[in-house]
């Protein structure tokens, strides 16, 4: 019987019949040959198998058996063909077997062992993986890769349905060469050996409950395990205020499945294991949201030194503390990153940034993310046309005839790149609220003066003013306090 | 005019240990209020047994009544400055947790940790009165919770809380006890006896 690990070389092995084994104790003569034209090659072997290249179409093979003082016993003629060689694969090994335990993902890296194949074979790998006392069987996965005459190392991860730590998780590989050329029977290589990543019910001081105070999506199915000391027995597991059934997963370690997690409080939701001996151990399970993308992201500036921008947060992510969303201001232009500081339970979000020397137009992506998720918004903005000066203050008004007066007032803020509106309410008992725009150039920290007229002598009104851009109107500043100031007598 | 004669020591005393007991009585009444307010946050069990914590201050005394003056009142001393440390340990890490979302806890939290600091500086006043110098400030605080779980942090507060507020009773006989005329000699139950 004949078979090839690599489809160059193959393995021949044979038997001799019993009453043959008592008297054939010398050795044997071999001889092959793949090609009727070339003369047999011989050696002699002590062994019942032999390694000789693969023909193209069949070899012819001679085996004489001896006895010890050499006199020829036996000998058989066979005729081997392509089509009756099994193609097995060599057993592949595991090259390393890494565990996540934050994320409770396993990392398997091995070699394919391309090499001593040809170039472009397709390759499949069964992975399976294999849990609890009992070894049983968790999962089985199929893996493919094209061979590249080269050996490559294959990576594969995979995440468990419960924290690594809860119990040992074993791993081993087998794999198909899908030689389709070779006429051969072609069949699964051996597993590879057992590759093991402990539990910490393997660990004498392992006790705990398992995941430790991790954050996880509203909805998803977790499974919390309780491992504790030989000899303890677990009387309870609860979820919050309800128990829950038990998974046996070893002598030390028992599993509650949670299924379709609902938001859980402030502090987190309790998961607490009950122990015999008035053991008690336990774990905090904090369920969330991943955050909402913001919506309405607006920035504006009201003195062109620092930029605001605002947006509504969406839907509470229902994570609190150092696990609550955390939102970041990226300007691409500019290149520059702020994070924001922003308190979960007000609604409104704001977040300042610092207005470049020589920019005008800013590219912002506002970058979000907690523990289950992240997301982001971006907007483009030209910053003359997002002017919302502060109210303008300290506002004077000064007599400079019966019939007009000046006004005056200060914006803060450093507006000498653009134009201002601004508008003058005056109100009087007698003429009602009179509305007048002005629109000056404006200035860097500076006091605004406007002239009002067509007033009535010896009348007391009252003033106030309010502005914004005059090109590209934004918004209005609030209006500034009212100052009362009666005009001259004629 | 003749100036107030100062009040005798002996008056001080009783003056500053009624000032103590009423002190402790609220402190108590607001521990245990924060009790239930902590158990309610965190989601515990009211009834849940916490084992001792390892580093918070036993109020439970063997021989209660053959304390003196003095030892009862540095006993007490050093129980209030470690639980002046473990609260603002408390106080400290529910911020890092809750956040802003924490509001009721953490001001029934700072107010407690407020009259355990008024009650400490009490103390060291009665102490002085006894001609006696303040033991040093330093209080080795225990486990730092970064090392425990939440879970585990959780309990090891409830545990604190609780023996806070048993020391809050035993303050109040402690400082009874101090109050009458000649000190050292006793009647009262120990501590560890129900009120």
């Amino acid at each position: 019987k004949c078979g090839t690990h690599n489809l160059r070389k193959m393995i021949c092995t044979w038997d001799i019949s019993s009453e043959g084994r008592q008297t054939v104790n010398g050795h044997t003569d071999f001889c092959y040959t793949n090609n009727d034209l070339l003369p047999p090659v011989c050696f002699k072997t002590k062994e019942k198998r032999v390694e000789i290249p693969v023909p193209e179409s069949s070899s012819m093979v001679t085996i004489t058996t001896n006895s010890i003082s050499g006199t020829a016993l036996a000998t058989k003629k066979f005729e081997i063909h392509k089509k009756d060689i099994s193609l097995v694969p060599l057993t592949p090994h595991i090259l390393s077997l890494t565990p996540d335990f934050s994320t409770s993902t396993l990392n398997l890296k091995w070699s394919d062992n391309g090499s001593i194949f040809p170039y472009g074979l397709d390759a499949f790998w069964q992975i399976q993986i294999l849990r609890k006392e009992g070894m049983e069987k968790v999962t089985q996965a199929l893996y493919y890769s094209k061979l590249t005459h080269e050996d490559t190392i294959l990576s594969w991860n995979w995440t468990s349905d419960m924290p690594l730590e809860c119990t040992s998780h074993y791993v081993k590989i087998r794999c198909y060469i899908n030689a389709t050329q070779f006429a051969g029977p072609k069949d699964w290589s051996n597993w590879s050996p057992m590759e093991e990543v402990p539990g910490k019910d393997t660990d004498p001081n392992g006790s705990g409950v398992f995941p430790q105070d991790t954050v996880v999506a509203v909805g998803s199915d977790v499974t919390i395990c309780c491992v504790h000391e030989e000899g303890q027995q677990i009387l309870q597991m609860t979820y919050g205020r309800e128990t829950y059934p038990m998974i046996h997963l070893s002598s030390r370690s028992s599993a509650i499945r949670v299924l379709n997690a609902s938001a859980s409080d402030t502090s987190g939701t309790n998961v607490v294991c009950m122990l015999s001996e008035d053991g008690m151990e336990g774990t905090v399970l904090f369920v969330g949201y991943a955050p909402d993308v913001p919506q309405n992201l607006s920035c504006e500036t009201s003195n062109f030194l620092t930029i605001k921008c605002t947006w509504k947060p969406g839907r509470p992510s229902g994570l609190y503390g150092k696990r609550a969303t955390k939102y970041s201001l990226f300007e691409r232009i500019s290149g520059k990153n702020v994070s924001c500081e922003v308190n979960e339970i007000n609604k409104d979000r704001a977040c300042g940034f610092q207005v470049q020397p020589d920019q005008k137009v800013y590219n912002f992506l506002l970058g979000v993310s907690n523990p289950i998720g992240q997301t982001q918004s971006s907007l483009l903005v030209n910053l003359t046309q997002r002017v919302h000066p502060k109210a303008p203050e300290k506002l004077t008004v000064s007599s400079n005839s019966s019939t007009s007066v000046h006004l005056h007032w200060f914006i803060n803020g450093s507006f000498a790149d653009i134009r201002l509106l601004c508008q003058i309410e005056v109100s009087s008992g007698h003429s009602g609220q009179k509305m007048h725009n002005v629109s000056m150039a404006g200035g860097k920290f500076s006091t605004y003066v406007a002239l009002v007229n067509t007033l009535h002598p010896y009348t007391k009104y009252r003033f106030r003013v309010r502005c914004s851009a005059a090109d590209h109107f934004w918004r209005w500043s609030d209006w500034s306090r009212i100052e009362e100031h009666t005009t001259l007598e004629a | 005019m003749a100036a107030a004669d100062s009040p005798s020591p002996g008056l001080r005393r009783r003056d500053l240990c009624s000032r103590g007991i009423r002190l402790a009585g609220k402190m108590r009444s607001d521990v245990v209020d924060l009790l239930d307010t902590y158990v309610e946050w965190q989601g515990l069990d009211a009834s849940a047994s916490v084992a001792a914590v390892e580093g918070v201050p036993v109020a439970a005394v063997e021989r209660w009544d053959e304390q003196t003056g003095t030892q009862r009142l540095l006993e007490n001393l050093a129980a209030y400055r470690t639980f002046r440390a473990l609260l603002a340990q408390m106080l400290e890490e529910q911020q890092e947790q809750l956040g802003e979302a924490d509001t009721a806890l953490g001001r029934a939290l700072a107010s407690v940790l407020l009259q355990v600091s008024a009650f400490t500086y009490h103390l060291e006043e009665l102490l002085q009165l006894e001609s006696r110098g303040t033991p040093s400030e330093e209080v080795d605080v225990p486990v730092p919770p970064s090392q425990l779980g939440l879970f585990e942090r959780k309990l090891r507060g409830l545990g604190v809380l609780r023996e806070l507020a048993q020391w809050a009773v035993r303050s109040a006989r402690d400082l009874r006890q101090l109050a009458k005329p000649s000190p050292g000699s006793s009647s009262a139950p120990g501590p560890d006896e129900s009120p």
